[in-house]
């Protein structure tokens, strides 16, 4: 319940602040996708099992339903909708497009997140590698195979520069 | 906030040009700047509806695929097409699109062997606004001045409301036995209701949906035989000579019977739904497959006309069968009513798993016998409760009947991806797998020599003989096949690979419909070793996705597709029929590795 007062709380999201008045307890998930309507990080269970929430928080992949918003106050939150550099799609989305890794699309910008976040960390080791790292990714649509393609084609073209 | 108005943005353009089309509902409408909007009564629900009709439309109107517009799912404007379900877009909408298309263009229509589009691999149309996160989902819909609203659930299985008590921080709104919490803050209703003191009357199982034999002796004892009806999409009773003689009077018999549980359709985005009244008539936004009949529910629920209620469906994440009667419509109806505002009702994982309906459990029976040439010669296929999709055979066997006894289940129950199509097939290839071992012929062999249908026989030799175990079958108008290799240490299994042959007629988007068989064969991967909804002392156990092992990454076997095109045959729709053949390709390869015949599922070897 939200017996504690309501508080704003204020997330620099993808280069811009962004407060909202909210119970102490208000997932991070429930701030972006509710309060600021990014609705870009979707809820799929909310205990951490799917990741279709995920977000960067300074850079990291972050389930946005397991940690709170105030605790994110003073970092860098970056959703999908900030992914882009304006019409310039990051290499993922552009990798997810031409490997059609979608159908009904709930799961892909959870996905494409976590990828994203993978690919900058460095290398990563071959299609057993993507699988282990996505492995907390649900996609019941099943294109699991096109998900690994899609992460190994930006690999690819990250490599390139 | 851009992303604020795009949204709600989105959902207004369709309410404007409402008044453009009042009285009967176009097909197609063409623009002086050269756009085409077309307009039917399908939904896309990930399976690539959206670009399959716009490619319909652009070949026919020779036109680019870009300058096509598709509205879909909004009975004030779209053509009632049916529901989305049965893979029939492609066999049943995709012609009729075509039709009108070349029509309005004033030409004949374009045969397949000319086709420019129609054939090639198009890149889904909904692409940039899926990768970017612009696509709206149901659970993403807002309107002005709208409340957000979560139903108080009770912890037991189909528990009846008494009382609820009013709760801090949110408003509580009841309509009858419905109760919800509203508030223009979108999660305080979640929390209220999570935390509701309510009062319920429980409505115990009328049989214990945990235990099998229990279960299987329910559905037998409540059964009803099959009326011989062929004038349906599945008809219940199919018959050729006479079954029981034949197989009374034959010498090589065989009988074995299968198991299959409840299990939920777990699409990734738990249903919403938003309701606005306006003029006694309400407007509803939801993720559903079926918008006409919802509309139709919605209005016998609420006591009024049909045509006070317009459904508009969005793409949902995923539905799966699952998303086909009017329930979360209802709920935000009503609540929107009560509380005299536009309502958004939001479930959560949990009430997609118990509330929801499930896809049935089902006993399969089968007794067959072949003659001294080790031809089938007589089948008698008995399914209580799941259904009678997929009881058709594509083996020329003269004496059959494939019998669907219908009975009542305990728990909610609705159509799932492929309805029966998956147990039938289940019980049909391993019962036939169990003929070819106990003949010590080779499984291939024994199909390809019992085989009714030239093209399934075209697969099978495609497929050739190999290790693991196999399956066919003629589904939804599709010839299929497929097999499973995999690796059992101890008593795990792994899937190492599988190779799938399909002659779905002529390929429309072959990009697409590869989508569609991974993504079906997939799915598969839970039904055969992975998923069962538990329950446990009358109320059901498996209310977290933590909960409920679905398919992941690590699952997955290497994929082999290979697809026999055939322009002039009638393309068959492909969302379903792969589904079918994973458990029993699963099983026939477990009996083949470790000599074990597993006849229920989810199989498992720690379970025998
Ligand atoms: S919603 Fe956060 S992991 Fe599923
Ligand atoms: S595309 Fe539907 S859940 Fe992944």
């Amino acid at each position: 319940m939200h017996n504690g007062r309501m508080a704003v709380v204020r997330l620099l999201v993808n280069g811009s602040v962004r407060p909202a008045d909210v119970h102490p307890g208000t997932t991070l998930l429930e701030f972006l996708h509710d309060y600021l309507e990014l609705t870009g990080a979707k809820a799929g269970c909310e205990e951490g099992a799917c990741g279709a929430c995920t977000v960067h928080v300074d850079g990291k992949a972050v389930k946005s339903c397991m940690v709170t918003a105030a605790a994110q106050q003073g970092k860098t939150i970056t959703t999908i909708e900030g992914l882009a550099q304006g019409e310039r799609l990051h290499a993922v989305q552009k990798a997810f497009l031409s490997a059609e890794a979608f159908q009904c699309g709930y799961c892909t910008p959870g996905m494409i997140m976590e990828a994203a976040a993978l690919l900058n960390e460095g290398d990563v080791v071959g299609a057993a590698g993507v699988k282990a790292r996505m492995g907390g990714h649900v996609c019941r649509c099943g294109m699991y195979d096109e998900i690994v393609a899609a992460v190994l084609l930006a690999a690819g073209e990250l490599r390139r520069g | 906030m851009a992303e604020k108005l795009t949204r709600r943005e989105a959902l207004g353009s369709l309410g404007a040009s409402v008044a453009l089309f009042a009285g009967a509902p176009v097909r197609i409408a063409a623009a002086a700047d050269g756009t085409v909007t077309a307009y039917t009564g399908k939904v896309e629900l990930g399976q690539g509806s959206r670009t399959e009709l716009a490619m319909a439309v652009a070949e026919e109107m020779r036109i680019p695929l870009a300058k096509v517009r598709l509205v879909m799912g909004d009975t004030e404007l779209c053509p009632d097409d049916g529901g989305t379900y049965g893979s029939l877009t492609t066999p049943q909408t995709l012609p009729v699109m075509r039709k009108a298309a070349a029509e309005k263009r004033g030409g004949a229509l374009t045969p397949p062997g000319e086709w420019k589009v129609l054939g090639t691999s198009a890149a889904d149309v909904r692409g940039p606004e899926i990768v970017t996160g612009r696509q709206v989902f149901p659970g993403d819909a807002r309107l002005d001045g709208m409340l957000h609203a979560r139903v108080v659930r009770p912890r037991l299985y189909g528990a009846k409301l008494i009382s609820v008590a009013e709760a801090e921080g949110a408003r509580l709104v009841r309509d009858g036995g419905l109760a919800a919490f509203v508030s223009s803050d979108p999660v305080a209703p979640k929390r209220a209701a999570a935390a509701a003191r309510a009062e319920w009357a429980p409505v115990p199982f009328p049989a214990d949906p945990s235990g099998i034999s229990a279960l299987a002796a329910y559905f037998k004892a409540n059964s009803t035989p099959p009326v011989e009806n062929m004038n349906t999409r599945y008809p219940p009773l199919i018959r050729r000579g006479d079954a029981r003689t034949a197989l009374a009077a034959a010498a090589l018999k065989h009988a074995s019977s299968y198991w299959l549980p409840y299990i939920a359709h777990t699409p990734m985005e738990p249903r919403a739904a938003v309701a606005e009244w306006k003029d006694g008539g309400v407007t509803i936004r939801t993720g559903t497959q079926t918008p006409f009949p919802v509309r139709q529910e919605v209005a016998r629920a609420l006591g009024m006309d049909e045509s006070k209620v317009r459904i508009i469906a969005l793409t949902p994440g995923g539905a799966f069968g699952g998303k086909q009667r009017g329930e979360v419509e209802i709920e935000a109806a009503r609540i929107s009513r009560a509380a005299g505002a536009p309502v958004r009702v939001q479930w959560s994982r949990e009430e997609e798993f118990t509330c929801a309906y499930h896809r049935p459990a089902g006993l399969m029976e089968v007794e067959s016998a072949v003659d001294d040439k080790g031809k089938l010669t007589a089948w008698v296929h008995r399914n209580y409760n799941s259904g009678a999709a997929g009881l058709q055979i594509a083996y020329a066997i003269p004496n059959i009947s494939c019998e669907f006894h219908r009975s009542p289940s305990p728990v909610r129950q609705g159509s799932y991806r492929s309805l029966a199509a998956a147990a039938n097939t289940f019980a049909r290839e391993c019962h036939v797998d169990e003929w070819a071992a106990r003949l010590q012929a080779d499984p291939l062999e024994f199909r390809t020599r019992n085989c009714g249908d030239e093209r399934l026989r075209m697969v099978l030799e495609r497929l050739g003989k190999g290790p693991g175990g196999m399956a066919c079958t003629l589904e939804k108008d599709a010839r299929i096949a497929l097999r499973a290799e995999i690796e059992v240490r101890g008593r795990e299994v792994r899937l190492k690979r599988f190779t799938f042959v399909g002659d779905y007629g002529a390929v429309i988007n072959p990009l697409n419909l590869r989508k569609q068989i991974r993504g079906a064969l997939v799915m598969g991967i839970g039904g055969a070793l992975l998923e069962r909804v538990e329950f446990d002392q009358g109320n059901q156990k498996t209310r977290k996705l933590s909960a409920y092992r679905v398919p992941r990454f690590g699952d997955v076997p290497e994929m082999r597709l290979e697809l026999i095109d055939r322009r002039e045959a009638e393309p068959a729709g492909a969302g379903e029929a792969a589904i079918a053949l994973v458990a029993p390709a699963v099983a026939n390869a477990i009996f083949a590795v470790t000599g074990k015949r597993l006849r229920r599922l989810p199989l498992s070897l720690a379970e025998l």
